[in-house]
C-alpha cells in the first residue's frame, strides 16, 4: 500500500541517503522529539501514559482529533528512552499528523527499516515499532468511547 | 586509577577525572560501546571513538565474534596497536564497554582499562560532550593468533560440563529470570527464549549487586562480601558466568577477574538464548 504522503516524503528522503548521513538525520529528529511534547494549556481528547514492562521508560501517547476527523499526536517520552525512538517519535508525529483514524489505522510497519536502516533495527531498538502500535491503539480506544457516546 | 579501592588489579579501572586528563593522550584511546545504537552520535566523550558491538564485534552471518584478521583491521582503522591502553566506557553502567573489553581480551589486547561510572557519571558531573568524530592515522595492528576462546569464553559443552560437575555457575540475570518466571529482564523486550529458568546448579547473583547508585562499581570488601563471602567462590575457583546475551555477564566477568582477582572467569556469551532454545537442556526453576 502507499504511505501517507508526509511520510512517504521522510521515507524518499531517508532511502537516499547514504548510511552516515541518514545517521545524521536521525539524531537531528532525536533532537526534535521534545518538540513534540505536550504543551502548557493544551487539552486532548485522550491520554495514555504508561511504561509496558518490556519497555525501558515511560511513554506518553496524547492524542487531539480535529474537527474534520485528523488526529494529531503529541509524546512524552521518560528520560532512558533510546535515540532511535526519540527519532520515531519526531518522524511519527510528523509523517502522521491528519491522518484520519481508518487512514492511522491502515499504515502499515514495513516502513520502519526503510527510514531507519536495516542494520540499526535491532531486538533491542524495537521500540520503533511500538511506537505506531501505541498510536494506533491510542487512536482505536478514543474511537470505541465516542461510539458508546 | 581509583585511590585505595583495594580491587585487585587496580589500575584497570580509572575514574572520570582520569579520562578527561588523557583526552590528548596518543598512547590512549578512548572507546565508546553502547546499547543505545546511536547514543555516540548525540555526544561523546572527546577524542572517543566508537565501537558497535553488534557491527563491529560480532560475525555478521554467523553466531559469534569476529576472526583476527577483523580484529585488527577494526584497530587499524582506530589508530590503535598492541601497546595502545584502550579505556572503554558506555551507557547501561558499561554493561556494553565491558563486553567491548572482554572481546579484545579474546584477542589478547592487554592495554585496556574501564571508566568507572561510564558514561551517565561522566554527564552528571557537567564534564562536556563532543559530537566531533576524531581521526586517526590508521596503524598496522598485527593479526592475533588465535582468539582466547579456550581462556576467558566458555561454549554450551563447557556450561554443561559446569553444570555437571558441579562447578561454580554464577547466573547473573534478574531474579525474575532465574526463577523462570519470565524470560526477558525487566524492561526490556522478549529475545525469543522457548523456556525460562536456570541452570541446573548456578548461583543467581544479579549483575546489578556489583555496582552502586551512579554506575560505579562497588569497593572491593563489598564485592568479595557477594562473591566470596555469600556465594562461597574462591579466586582459584574455574567460574563461568552467563546472563542473556552475554553483556551482563561480560559486567560480572570484568568484576570477578579484575577487580576480585579470580583466575579462572569465563563468560558464555551464547548464555540463556542458547541454552533455553537448546533441545534436550536441562533447566531447573526455583
Amino acid at each position: 500500500m502507499s504511505y501517507p504522503k508526509k511520510l512517504a516524503d521522510i521515507i524518499t528522503l531517508m532511502q537516499g541517503l547514504p548510511e552516515i548521513e541518514r545517521r545524521e538525520m536521525l539524531v537531528a529528529y532525536a533532537d526534535q522529539a521534545k518538540k513534540y511534547e505536550p504543551r502548557e494549556g493544551e487539552i486532548f481528547d485522550l491520554e495514555d501514559i504508561r511504561k509496558d514492562e518490556e519497555c525501558t521508560d515511560s511513554v506518553g501517547v496524547f492524542l487531539k482529533v480535529d474537527e474534520a476527523g485528523g488526529c494529531h499526536f503529541r509524546i512524552k517520552l521518560g528520560p532512558q528512552v533510546q535515540t532511535l525512538t526519540r527519532a520515531m517519535t519526531s518522524i511519527l508525529c510528523k509523517g502522521l499528523s491528519g491522518l484520519t483514524l481508518e487512514e492511522l489505522q491502515a499504515v502499515p510497519q514495513d516502513f520502519v527499516p526503510k527510514i531507519v536502516g536495516a542494520e540499526l533495527v535491532r531486538i533491542r531498538s524495537h521500540t520503533v515499532y511500538y511506537l505506531l502500535t501505541r498510536m494506533k491503539t491510542a487512536a482505536a480506544v478514543w474511537k470505541k468511547r465516542q461510539s458508546r457516546e | 586509577m581509583i585511590p585505595d579501592s583495594n580491587y585487585v588489579h587496580a589500575e584497570i579501572v580509572v575514574s572520570t577525572e582520569w579520562v578527561a586528563s588523557h583526552v590528548n593522550d596518543p598512547s590512549i584511546r578512548i572507546i565508546e560501546s553502547n546499547e543505545d545504537i546511536l547514543l555516540y552520535d548525540t555526544g561523546h566523550v572527546p577524542g572517543a571513538v566508537h565501537i558497535d558491538w553488534r557491527r563491529d564485534l560480532q560475525d555478521q552471518l554467523v553466531r559469534d565474534y569476529i576472526q583476527p584478521g577483523d580484529f585488527a583491521a577494526l584497530c587499524s582503522r582506530y589508530g590503535i596497536t598492541p601497546e595502545t591502553t584502550c579505556v572503554f566506557y558506555g551507557d547501561k553502567s558499561n554493561w556494553w564497554s565491558c563486553y567491548a573489553l572482554w572481546v579484545f581480551r579474546l584477542f589478547g589486547h592487554t592495554n585496556v582499562k574501564i571508566m568507572n561510572g561510564g558514561r551517565d557519571l561522566w554527564i552528571s558531573q557537567g564534564r562536556p560532550l563532543t559530537r566531533e568524530v576524531p581521526k586517526f592515522s590508521p596503524s598496522n595492528y598485527p593479526v592475533p593468533p588465535k582468539r582466547l576462546d579456550k581462556e576467558i569464553r566458555a561454549f554450551f559443552e563447557d556450561a554443561l560440563k559446569q553444570s555437571q560437575q558441579h562447578l561454580p555457575l554464577v547466573d547473573v540475570r534478574s531474579p525474575g529470570e532465574f526463577s523462570g518466571e519470565v524470560t526477558h529482564m525487566p524492561d526490556y523486550p522478549q529475545e525469543g527464549v522457548l523456556r525460562g529458568g536456570h541452570i541446573p546448579g548456578a548461583h543467581g547473583v544479579p549483575w546489578k549487586r556489583a555496582v552502586n547508585e551512579d554506575a560505579t562499581f562497588k569497593s572491593a570488601a563489598e564485592l568479595r562480601a557477594i562473591y566470596q563471602e555469600d556465594l562461597g567462590l574462591k579466586p582459584d575457583d574455574d567460574v563461568i558466568a552467563y546472563c542473556r546475551i552475554g553483556e551482563r555477564s561480560s559486567h560480572t566477568w570484568f568484576v570477578l577477574t579484575y577487580l576480585l582477582g579470580f583466575k579462572n572467569v569465563r563468560n558464555y556469551d551464547g548464555s540463556w538464548t542458547e541454552w533455553g532454545n537448546r533441545v534436550g537442556a536441562p533447566i531447573e526453576r526455583v
